[in-house]
């Protein structure tokens, strides 16, 4: 999963972008960068149907900001993952009070599981183990999303976290350590 | 994404399940954005349509409340009627009348039949009263022979609205009431019936 190059934007460039412009920019990054930022999303919500709805809130808000959009100062994608944050903070202030089953909502997994029974079993293990991570704490939650859920690399990680690589790959396996341990009980 | 370098080798067989866990979106959900970026549509439009809508239901769902809740006080509050001047007592003379307290088209809680002496058309603390009874239609325990029934229609004596209710009044003329009620005339087609078809109230 590779960051798309993108078309330098001078400063003096309204906020938003002409409607054709930014249906063309909102398709080159939704294919660069959707699923991404749908398994990101994945990773925090068990419902598909929250997922789609975070997911499209996202790219529609990027779309209308291209214009503040400045690729000296990061890549899209961390741009993007960074306005997928924002939305998932606000959905999760929205949505404190809702509860969800995360049963029987994974028709969107991708798998190679050749049988009914073997998809049924890879569920089951995937759901296992979001289940877990869904109880960690929110900044470890955060790591596994990021780094699993959108496929950022440690370097794009350390660029969006604000902090090193070396601290970036420490937290990574205290928290991957924890999650073991909830795996484990 | 690449296998850590440094990391305890109890944790690569988790990374690699995690690195393993992949969704993929539905194929229509791009244009579906594409789409809504097209038409202009913006995520606060969105969220303050939402916050409108859920605003416009809750006054309207408070408004209805209000006006069942206002209705109801409304048909149940007592209202105080006084109809005059008719010739209840059988004295001759148009000089009675009535005054009830009633819920609307049901109880009757007070009734008083009363001579209109000061001629004012409406109950005053110098008229005569005939008859003053409670909430229910009773016959006074000195009635005796020459009692005259009387029905007085229609009006609206229990504030109900339309003029269906009607008095029934038995008493000696040409000064004494015995018992009075009301009734509901309802409909024509019940008109033919005798009183006591009707509860008397």
């Amino acid at each position: 999963m590779s960051s798309a190059p993108l078309p330098p934007l001078p400063d003096s460039r309204p906020t938003s972008v002409p409607v054709d412009e930014a249906q063309l920019l909102c398709r080159k990054w939704f294919e660069a960068h959707g699923t991404g930022v749908y398994n990101y999303f994945r990773f925090h919500v068990p419902l598909v149907d929250v997922a789609e709805d975070l997911t499209a809130e996202t790219f529609l808000k990027v779309v209308r900001a291209a214009g503040r959009f400045d690729p000296n100062r990061g890549s899209a994608k961390a741009w993007i993952l960074t306005t997928a944050r924002n939305v998932l903070t606000d959905w999760r202030r929205r949505a404190r009070l809702r509860q969800y089953v995360s049963i029987g909502t994974m028709h969107d997994l991708v798998h190679d599981a050749p049988s009914p029974e073997e998809r049924l079993l890879r569920e089951e293990e995937v759901g296992r183990l979001l289940d877990a991570v869904a109880t960690l704490e929110p900044a470890d939650r955060e790591m596994i999303g990021l780094r699993y859920g959108s496929g950022l690399d440690t370097a794009e990680m350390a660029q969006l976290l604000g902090i090193s690589e070396g601290n970036v790959r420490t937290r990574l396996w205290r928290v991957l350590g924890r999650l073991r341990k909830v795996l484990a009980r | 994404m690449s296998e850590p370098a440094s990391g305890p080798p109890e944790l690569a067989d988790l990374h690699r399940a995690l690195r393993r866990v992949r969704f993929e979106p539905r194929p229509s959900l791009g244009p579906e954005i594409e789409g809504r970026v097209r038409r202009g549509e913006r995520v606060e439009d969105r969220a303050r349509r939402l916050r409108f809508l859920r605003a416009a239901w809750g006054l309207t769902a408070s408004a209805i409340v209000a006006v069942v809740a206002g209705a109801t006080w409304l048909s149940h509050r007592p209202v105080e009627i006084d109809r005059c001047c008719f010739d209840l007592d059988g004295g001759g003379a148009a000089d009675d009348g009535v005054t009830l307290l009633a819920e609307r088209d049901a109880k009757v809680h007070h009734l008083r039949l009363y001579e209109d002496h000061d001629h004012s058309g409406r109950y005053s603390p110098g008229d005569l009263i005939r008859l003053d009874r409670g909430d229910q239609p009773s016959i006074r325990e000195d009635a005796s022979r020459g009692l005259v029934i009387t029905e007085h229609c229609c009006l609206d004596f229990d504030g109900g609205g339309p003029r269906d209710d009607v008095l029934l009044v038995m008493g000696v003329p040409p000064d004494r009431v015995v018992m009075a009620a009301i009734y509901e005339r309802r409909s024509d087609r019940h008109r033919r019936q005798p009183a006591d078809a009707f509860p008397l109230r």
